[in-house]
């Protein structure tokens, strides 16, 4: 028979065994997924292009506003000469032009401040002659109706001053003047005979217009010619799907076991048990004592 | 009196051992993932590598044919994925493997390439497993057909629940050669049979 000591004492452990096993359980339940580093993606995207026919070479610099240090540099820019597209932090920027090989710290010839937003996209360029060169500021467009290509035509000709443009019989550009740009035109995907024809001189080239894409084609003096270069602007999902992805069967979840509360609830009334009875015990013992 | 209190006194005992044991069974055998072998770090892919295009040539890009991410140990051949009936992303029948959404741009031409793939199977990790390890910086290969690597570097790591899936910023035009990872994450909901978020890795091609 145990004494009503010894029973206090293993209750006592009972008890302390109970609560460590509930503490055990509480550990363990909150296994969540750590969720991946959030960075904020606000970029927008720029590039730099010279289009004027008689200004020789430069130097395109690229700041952010307020810092003095170049984000980038291009060296030796020469006419009809576009960069790829830098991916940079929305805000601020100014370029600046400098004649090829001038020092870093020299006043440049020309400077434009622009102000990009993320998520979109523009070309700087070097436009007009020479004697009246200007820095212009495209806003160059990404989204395309669905299916559909869109262009743009950017007159960079000195030699014909007005140019027409025309993919296949639709025309592009109507007596566009030099040193001025066309808005984007929607046109059918698809491999199209592109023809400029200037005052005296005209040329043709075929380019493929992808479904979701967009373009600029630019009209240049090759000596003692007329040069189309076809730029991709963007290019998109020819449809975008619809909401989220799939991606998970739930194999790797973490699942709850067998449910704790019926456990707890058994350890509770075997307590509830044990002390009633150990209680009950302790007077029978006392009274069995009086009774001596 | 006295053997009917040591009855309860015992049975009361027996409910507590019991009870502390499936106690501690439960808190054991719940709450556990499937083990996971570490990432194995692989190494990096040998080719060709891909120039930024040049804005004035559009030569076409061929299609991709394996995908290695050495950080994370990932290196899958490609399957071509389309969208389904309701007009959403296809996946890959198996967790296995990743595929290319062919509505979107080749991985390496101008635009944002979309590869999707699982973050697991019934039963253990699929190929995208590890996609949220990902760091800024990190680079990923994609082996095109013909053999050349178009290489990308990561630019950001987002997650987001799929009733707020930014679709044009995942899937939407952009002026240079991107790509986008597409995985499960967050929350699984046994009701629904599915994950409440989503994991897009965001990378740019590198020079």
């Amino acid at each position: 028979m145990i004494t009503p000591k010894a029973l206090r004492r293993r209750i006592t452990f009972l008890l302390a065994a109970g609560l460590t096993a509930l503490g055990l359980f509480a550990f363990a339940a909150p296994a969540a997924m750590a969720s991946p580093t959030v960075i904020a993606g606000s970029t927008g995207w720029l590039r730099l292009a010279h289009l004027s026919p008689n200004t020789p070479a430069v130097d395109v610099y690229l700041y952010s506003l307020g810092n003095s240090n170049a984000k980038v540099v291009l060296k030796h820019v020469s006419y009809g000469t576009v960069s790829p597209y830098q991916t940079v932090a929305a805000g601020s920027y100014v370029v600046a032009m400098r004649a090829a090989g001038a020092a870093a710290g020299s006043p440049p010839v020309l400077s434009t401040s622009i102000k990009v937003v993320a998520g979109h996209a523009y070309t700087v360029a070097g436009m007009g002659p020479k004697s009246g060169l200007r820095l212009q500021v495209l806003d160059d467009t990404l989204t395309t109706p669905p299916g559909r290509s869109l262009v743009r035509v950017v007159q960079a000709s000195l030699a014909q001053t007005t140019v027409t443009v025309t993919a296949g019989s639709q025309v592009l550009a109507h007596s566009l003047a030099f040193g001025s740009v066309t808005s984007y035109q929607s046109v059918a995907p698809g491999t199209w005979k592109v023809t400029v024809a200037g005052q005296s001189k005209s040329a043709s080239k075929t380019f493929t217009l992808t479904a979701d894409t967009t373009h600029t084609i630019v009209v240049l003096d090759d000596p003692g010619n007329l040069e189309l270069v076809d730029l991709t602007d963007a290019a998109g999902s020819s449809a975008l799907p619809a909401g989220a992805a799939g991606t998970g069967f739930g194999g790797m979840v973490s699942r709850p076991g067998s449910s704790p509360l019926p456990w707890a609830a058994a350890v509770a009334l075997g307590l509830i048990m044990v002390s009633l009875g150990g209680l009950r015990l302790r007077r029978a013992g006392v009274r069995g004592s009086h009774s001596r | 009196m006295r053997l009917g209190a040591s009855a309860v006194v015992a049975a009361g005992l027996l409910a507590v051992g019991g009870g502390s044991v499936g106690l501690i069974l439960a808190s054991q055998s719940g709450y556990t993932s499937p083990r996971v072998a570490p990432a194995v770090r692989l190494p990096v892919p040998l080719g060709t590598v891909l120039g930024t295009p040049s804005p004035a040539v559009v030569k076409p890009v061929p299609g991709p044919a394996e995908l290695t991410i050495p950080a994370i140990g990932v290196r899958t051949s490609l399957i071509r994925l389309g969208l389904t009936k309701t007009g959403a992303l296809q996946v890959p029948p198996t967790a296995a493997i990743a595929g290319w959404y062919t509505g979107s741009p080749a991985p390496g031409a101008v635009g944002s390439a979309v590869i999707a793939g699982h973050v697991d199977s019934y039963a253990g990790p699929g190929v995208f497993y590890r996609l949220r390890e990902l760091r800024p910086g990190d680079r990923i290969y994609v082996k095109q057909q013909g053999g050349t690597l178009a290489v990308f570097s990561v630019s950001s790591v987002d997650l987001y629940r799929k009733s707020q899936f930014p679709t044009s910023r995942v899937y939407g035009p952009t002026p240079t050669p991107e790509l986008r990872l597409i995985t499960c994450g967050g929350t699984f909901d046994p009701q629904l049979g599915s994950y409440l978020s989503n994991v897009v890795v965001y990378s740019v091609l590198s020079g």
